[in-house]
């Protein structure tokens, strides 16, 4: 019996992928161009991300988490983490390995958000470039990528062990 | 270091003649400081509840006074743009604008921003000024504030910062050979002095 193509498994997959991967990309590009985008001559792009950045780390800074080398390591290396792996699982390769780390970080922004919604701190979440406030809606919205994150993994591993029969190697 | 002396208040009190520096129009002299020739006019929109333009002003901005500023290489003209999230930011504008028409900019500015904490819980904005300003200081400044003239003003700068799409503060715009450059956010001294020394550069 041949399963079809698009079964509930591959299409949250495929949600997940598009989803997560295009969110990652926006977010980290977000933070390294906006909301300053002079970009010519080149020392002035150089400033211009350099300034992104340490808006960044002032955002990193308020959730009062990390120390201060901690809170510079998150902001200069998150964003270009975030671009690489979106480009990963977008593509969808070696999706089993880059699945779970997006999930990862995921689960660890909802649970940094989660923490300064329940300590009622007014501060901005540092998601994107544009100011956004900690409130419930937030909250949900990084409960439902982090859903999103779980399912696509877990799905990810147990589409790996029961291959689709088109892309299964024929039994001799 | 104010560019422009304090002036004596009247009962027929007008805000000093905006001017035009380098290109950059509606420019109050009593809130700007450096040389009016520099190469590189900055522009400030700061609101004194913010904590990001606190930061800014007791960290990046005391080095930026004491190394370009003061050697002539930058004009600085801070511009208030007072957020509506914050209750009292307009009212600590009006205060700093009368008590630049006064010569007290330098103290005022300190005072709100080193006391942001305090004034923006309960609003006593004229009680953390009167804590460091003579009384008759105090009393021309209280005078400014009931006169209403500070309003249009605030409102001026307000629309330039408008103009310069600025939605987040501080932001700050660099003026220099015919260019413009809005950046916001708080920017570290050694990066800002890297950005203006190559600025200064340019030919």
């Amino acid at each position: 019996m041949q399963s079809s193509p698009l079964n509930f498994r591959r299409v949250i997959i495929w949600i997940g992928r598009l989803v997560l991967g295009c969110i990652f990309i926006y977010a980290g590009y977000a933070k390294i161009f906006l909301p300053n985008r002079n970009l010519w001559p080149f020392f002035i792009l150089k400033f211009s991300i350099s300034m992104n950045l340490s808006n960044f780390a002032t955002q990193v800074e308020a959730f009062k988490l990390l120390p201060a080398w901690g809170v510079q390591f998150v902001a200069h290396a998150l964003p270009f983490t975030e671009i690489i792996l979106g480009l990963l699982v977008l593509i969808g390769w070696r999706l089993r390995i880059w699945a779970p780390v997006l999930t990862a970080i995921m689960l660890g922004f909802f649970a940094v958000v989660l923490r300064a919604y329940l300590l009622h701190m007014d501060i901005n979440c540092g998601c994107f470039a544009t100011p956004q406030p900690i409130n419930l809606q937030k909250v949900l919205e990084d409960a439902a990528l982090s859903g999103l994150a779980l399912l696509m993994t877990i799905f990810a591993f147990k589409e790996a062990r029961q291959p689709h029969p088109w892309s299964a190697p024929e039994k001799a | 270091m104010p560019a422009v002396p304090a002036r004596e208040t009247s009962a027929a009190w007008q805000p000093a003649a905006l001017e035009s520096v380098d290109g950059v129009n509606d420019v109050d002299p009593h809130k700007a400081f450096g040389s009016k020739s520099a190469p590189i006019v900055v522009e400030v929109f700061s609101d004194f509840q913010c904590p990001a333009c606190k930061t800014l002003f007791l960290t990046t901005n005391r080095q930026l006074m004491d190394n370009y500023v003061t050697t002539g290489k930058v004009y600085l003209i801070h511009r208030d743009f007072p957020l509506p999230m914050h209750a009292y930011s307009r009212v600590a504008a009006r205060y700093a604008r009368a008590a630049a028409e006064i010569g007290k900019i330098e103290l005022v500015e300190k005072t709100l921003f080193e006391n942001q904490e305090k004034w923006e819980q309960s609003g006593d904005v004229d009680g953390t000024l009167a804590a460091v300003l003579s009384a008759a200081d105090m009393a021309k400044i209280r005078a400014l504030v009931k006169g209403g003239t500070l309003e249009p003003l605030i409102e001026k700068d307000v629309a330039l910062g408008q103009m310069y799409r600025v939605n987040q503060t501080p932001t700050s715009v660099f003026h220099s050979k015919g260019q413009t450059y809005p950046y916001s956010g708080v920017m570290p001294y050694d990066t800002l002095h890297q950005f203006l020394d190559q600025l200064l550069s340019q030919k």
